[in-house]
């Protein structure tokens, strides 16, 4: 995934990105195209395929029926586990992905974790026992920069597919009964309308740009992910990678990325809309 | 039904320098299951005794495939990843790969074409599923250079009455070529592709 640059192919990437005119002519705040495929494993709960540049994700939910955790008792878990398949780099054969997986994982978990953004309450079944927890796996089939926003997108997509049978309760206090639904058309769907998206943006020389190539990703220092509602409202914000970032160039930055969220919760939102008048569930 | 994806790497110098064969390249084979691939979520891929095992399998099979005298001191790396699983993943994880040698330009002595089997009250069932597997009937896999019908690689999982063992071998053989029907249709659309970006149309 590394790639060798010379020193002027650097040059020639920085100064694009600061003249909002990058080596793909594209503007510091515009999205390649993106390609969305839901519904693409029927053995799992929920499941999407990303395509966006070279990067390519697998998005598959599972669902399963766990006892609460003690510290909340009425909401859901979420759990989210990154991979990188070898398929996409001989160097992911074992455990050469290890370090990639966890920056992955940890950063994916961070923007999906705050209990106040995510409805996980409507996952609770008996509250104090037992409570769905969705496993969801995000396998990126190729890398080709902008991992996080793909896994994202994907991630929403998914879930917004996601089907969970209905559970039928019965009985009072400590004789509380669950049953689990058999009938595979007896399924309710998560409100998805708040979940957030990430979006990266890279510092490239004294200016920054979302959805960045491989090539700018190499000559990028430091990025940072912010976490943006579709109401515009930011949920959370991580910076990652080498590099020091200007707090006024920050300011920027989330504006940016707030923008550029809104926009993409739009038109995903309107492809997912669509896409439920194709399906019969 | 079972979806693979199959890639290939190579043919690059060994990485390990005991294992190099100064006649021959080697095939290196990876094979595993994607988290949400099974029916029952599996935590982590880690390698297992099943996955490796099969990785072997798949090494072995292309060994006697490839034409390995042409790479000498060289490896070739097989990357196969079930993306979901619902019976017969060895014999979709040998086509795919099969195709996937093909696409990379690797030279093969034929096509090889796996295709799965079980007896159901004396009758032959061809390419389970999930479900038809979990019954616990005799499992019959096979891999065919479907040219000359040399069977490449066989196994046999549980038990299988000696009368219907040729009735079985048969019939895998016949869904082998069907198989190779599939797989052709593939690779000539994949020729008039590329030859199209030339200019050049190909007798196929």
């Amino acid at each position: 995934m590394a790639t060798r640059l010379s020193i002027n192919e650097i040059r020639y990437i920085i100064d694009g990105v600061e003249q909002d005119f990058r080596t793909d002519g594209r503007a510091a705040e515009d999205y390649r195209h993106v390609e969305l495929e839901s519904r693409v494993l029927p053995n799992t709960n929920g499941s999407a395929r990303c395509k966006l540049g070279k990067t390519e994700v697998l998005v598959g939910i599972k669902a399963e029926v766990v006892d609460v955790d003690v510290h909340a008792p009425h909401i859901g878990k979420l759990v989210i586990t990154a991979d990188c398949s070898a398929v996409a780099s001989p160097k992911f054969v074992g455990k050469g992905s290890e370090a990639l997986e966890n920056d992955l994982t940890n950063i994916l978990s961070f923007i999906y974790h705050s209990t106040e953004t995510l409805p996980l309450k409507e996952l609770c079944i008996l509250p104090g026992k037992s409570c769905w927890q969705l496993n969801v796996d995000v396998l990126f089939v190729q890398c080709g920069g902008n991992l996080f926003d793909v896994a994202s997108i994907a991630l929403k997509a998914a879930l917004h597919n996601t089907t969970l049978p209905k559970v039928r309760v019965s009985g009072e206090g400590i004789e509380m009964e669950m049953e689990v639904a058999d009938d595979p058309y007896h399924v309710w769907k998560l409100d998805v309308s708040n979940w957030p998206i990430c979006i990266t943006l890279y510092q490239i020389g004294c200016s920054f740009a979302v959805d960045p190539s491989e090539e700018e990703v190499a000559c990028s220092e430091g990025y940072v992910h912010v976490g943006v509602l579709p109401s515009g409202d930011v949920s959370s914000m991580e910076k990652s990678g080498a590099g020091n970032i200007d707090p006024t160039v920050l300011l920027e930055m989330v504006e940016v990325g707030v923008r550029v969220g809104e926009d993409i919760h739009n038109q995903l939102d309107k492809q997912l809309e669509a896409e439920k008048s194709l399906a019969k569930l | 039904s079972s979806g693979i994806n199959a890639e290939y790497g190579g043919p690059h110098e060994c990485a390990n320098r005991t294992a190099r064969n100064h006649e021959r390249a080697i095939i290196s084979c990876s094979y595993n299951f994607a988290s949400f691939g099974a029916a029952v979520r599996k935590k982590k891929m880690t390698a297992d005794k099943k996955t490796t095992e099969v990785g072997v399998m798949i090494q072995n099979t292309f060994e006697a495939a490839v034409m390995l005298e042409k790479f000498p001191k060289s490896q070739i790396d097989i990357y196969v990843q079930v993306l979901q699983g619902d019976g017969g993943e060895r014999c979709v994880a040998i086509n795919a790969t099969t195709l996937a040698l093909i696409n990379a330009g690797i030279p093969l002595k034929d096509y090889v074409c796996a295709c799965a089997a079980t007896v159901f009250q004396d009758s032959v069932l061809l390419d389970i599923n999930n479900l038809e597997e979990s019954y616990r009937g005799p499992l019959f896999m096979l891999a065919v250079m479907p040219q000359t019908e040399s069977i490449v690689q066989l196994q046999l999982d549980h038990r299988l009455h000696n009368d219907h063992l040729d009735k079985v071998v048969r019939e895998t053989i016949q869904g082998c070529r069907d198989i190779k029907v599939l797989l052709d249709r593939q690779v000539k659309e994949w020729t008039v592709e590329a030859a199209a970006a030339y200019e050049i149309k190909p007798r196929v």
